[in-house]
């Protein structure tokens, strides 16, 4: 497992509040990572900080085995680089049909000019039939989007995310609304992921984590609380009193 | 799902009916008004009929074109009419030289001393000018003289100022309504200016005299609108067939993905400001072309037709027409602006209510904009939205 991401002393202000405060996070590849913490602890401030949502004030995020810098980039470029989002709210493009939201995200040229001439291909229509087969949603391709039920519409962003092709997934709250045997297909889905691939997951769902059984970090105030297995930072006495306890 | 052997064009038709459907329509159209013509065939349609209906023509393509960037790509732009007024004037300013050109020379010509070039310039400029007190030519009018210059700028001026104030507007991010106040703000700078006695194109009066084409000066008016109305029923033809083209793809998917979430766009890796900036460009060439052709139909092209109102007017068409399919917009163009110069013009009988008389002259803009709330609020689809209601019934 070598290292993919590198944050390091990150810190985040918002109007005098220290969102993220001297964050240091390392991602392996492979890897799969659950990340959790009380409302407010910069779980998804994260998120819009490696994806190039957020500026930080300082600090660095260091990227793949060339040293990027992911900090001058724009979120485009960052998603080219190799990076995957899936937002907390599902965001799927409601008015068109699972398959064109699949291939809007199937890795391919992302320029104006590339798009404009792209042809539709057999290798495009068999990836996006494997993706839509891991997603479960095999038999929806022509459906509208938003007449997906919420975790068909969750599964479909997660089928956008891997279509990408991305060396880093971060997924936040992927199994938000779902019921108990969507959750199990999303731990299913999120677990074969991560065995190319570094996942990174916030979830505040514990049996949920349990059930991802990686390596986890806890944060608290914009800073790392602990880190390690899921036994190993329950038992905490830190993590209890700020998150579990309450 | 395109097979990989058929020709694309072929394979883009027959995967798209509606576009054939409005090909044929268009052509049968063109048809029809070419043998009812007065310059053709049973002369049924005046030719100041086979003028206006050219000229809305020319409203439809400027309407496909605002559908595309608004319906589609969710740019409420207001200034559109602004790239359509100056195609119109790129292309006005070569009938007027042109054709001042030529009567100043026939009238020198019978002068006992040869004029000189300079004599010939300075009376072609008085001729222009003298209505703004000014003798000379200003510096933009140098390649005036030149046909193949001027069809240039059609492309080229309104291209550029949709470059560069579509680079400034969306590489700081500027959305929503504050994109739309800002169009706005450039077309009313832009008609203001334009009104200026030496803005260099003759102030408030604008440019005149467009319908008399240098070269064609021998054939009648009925035969030059018959013209300009197959150019234009071409050009929207072309227009239609190309934006059908390109929002049906992949690249539609990805500007119609770009309206309803511009965020999520970005982070599947497109780099979203560029996906805008070609639609806005693109629209606005398209709308001087479409400028171009309407100007030499109508005769004459001032700054207020450049003013802000008729933008708006723009994205009202293409609202009652239905966004986001392009034959709604040619339906709301069409109905509107028609529907807009049957009761101003005359055409609708006053109604006499005893106490009180409803003047349409007066009255339309009220029927317009209730118009406009009611289709808003009733049938936010349109008027196009109901041919889909008859198409996609099962």
């Amino acid at each position: 497992m070598t290292t993919l991401l590198e944050v390091s002393g990150v810190s985040v202000t918002f109007d005098g509040f220290r969102a993220i405060n001297n964050l240091s996070i390392q991602i392996g590849e492979p890897e799969l990572r659950a990340m959790i913490g009380p409302n407010g602890a910069g779980k998804t401030t994260f998120m819009d900080i490696v994806t190039g949502k957020t500026k930080p004030d300082e600090g660095r995020v260091i990227w793949g085995e060339r040293n990027i810098s992911l900090l001058g980039m724009s979120e485009s470029a960052i998603a080219r680089a190799g990076i995957g989002r899936k937002f907390q709210k599902p965001t799927v493009f409601e008015e068109q049909t699972v398959r064109e939201n699949l291939a809007m995200a199937l890795k391919n040229k992302r320029g104006p000019l590339d798009v404009l001439l792209y042809r539709r291909s057999a290798e495009g229509a068999a990836r996006i039939a494997e993706l839509a087969e891991e997603i479960g949603l095999a038999d929806d391709l022509p459906r509208r989007a938003g007449d997906l039920s919420h975790g068909q519409k969750q599964w479909l962003e997660i089928g956008m995310l891997l279509a990408q092709d991305p060396r880093l997934l971060l997924v936040d709250e992927p199994a938000a609304g779902m019921t108990p045997a969507e959750r199990e297909h999303t731990t299913d889905i999120l677990k074969r992921a991560a065995e190319t691939r570094a996942v990174v997951v916030i979830e505040h769902d514990m049996e949920f984590v349990r059930r991802l059984g990686c390596k986890v970090t806890v944060l608290h105030e914009g800073a790392v609380l602990a880190e390690g297995s899921l036994d190993h930072v329950t038992q905490n006495r830190q993590v209890i009193d700020v998150y579990l306890g309450r | 799902m395109s097979k990989p052997d058929i020709a694309p064009r072929r394979s883009f038709l027959a995967e798209n009916p509606s576009v054939m459907w409005f090909l044929g329509l268009l052509g049968l159209f063109t048809l029809g008004v070419t043998v009812l013509a007065e310059g053709f065939g049973l002369a049924l349609l005046s030719t100041s009929m086979v003028k206006i209906l050219g000229m809305t023509l020319c409203l439809c393509l400027i309407a496909v074109a605002m559908d595309v960037v608004w319906g589609y790509c969710g740019i409420l732009s207001l200034g559109h009419f602004a790239f359509f007024g100056l195609g119109g004037y790129a292309i006005g300013m070569w009938l007027m030289y042109a054709r001042t050109q030529g009567i100043v020379v026939e009238s020198l010509a019978n002068a006992p001393i040869p004029p000189t070039q300079e004599e010939i310039n300075d009376a072609i400029a008085t001729q222009i000018f003298g209505v703004v007190g000014s003798n000379e030519l200003p510096l933009i009018w140098a390649f005036a003289d030149s046909l193949f210059m001027q069809l240039l700028f059609v492309v080229l001026v309104p291209g550029l100022l949709a470059l560069i104030f579509g680079w400034l507007a969306f590489r700081s991010r500027v959305t929503g309504v504050y994109l739309s106040i800002l169009t706005q703000a450039m077309t009313l700078a832009l008609s203001l200016y334009l009104f200026q006695n030496d803005s260099g194109l003759r102030g408030n009066n604008g440019l005149s005299g467009l319908q008399n084409i240098p070269g064609l000066l021998h054939l009648p008016q009925s035969t030059i609108a018959l013209w300009f109305f197959w150019a234009s029923a071409a050009a929207l033809g072309l227009g239609y067939l190309f934006f059908a083209w390109l929002v049906s793809g992949k690249f539609g998917s990805v500007i119609r993905g770009i309206r309803d979430n511009e965020a999520r766009v970005r982070f599947l890796g497109y780099h979203v400001e560029s996906y805008k900036l070609v639609i806005f460009t693109l629209t606005a060439v398209i709308s001087g072309l479409a400028g171009a052709l309407y100007y030499p139909q109508a005769g004459i092209i001032n700054p207020a037709e450049i003013a802000p109102i008729a933008s708006i007017y723009l994205a009202v068409w293409v609202a009652i027409g239905g966004r986001g399919r392009l034959y709604g917009a040619v339906i709301g163009a069409a109905v509107v602006s028609l529907a807009s110069s049957w009761f101003t013009g005359g055409g609708a009988p006053d109604i006499d209510l005893g106490f009180y008389t409803i003047n349409w002259t007066d009255w339309w803009l009220v029927l317009l904009g209730l118009g406009f709330v009611a289709v808003t609020l009733f049938f936010p689809r349109g008027i196009g939205g109901l041919f889909d209601m008859l198409v996609r019934k099962p």
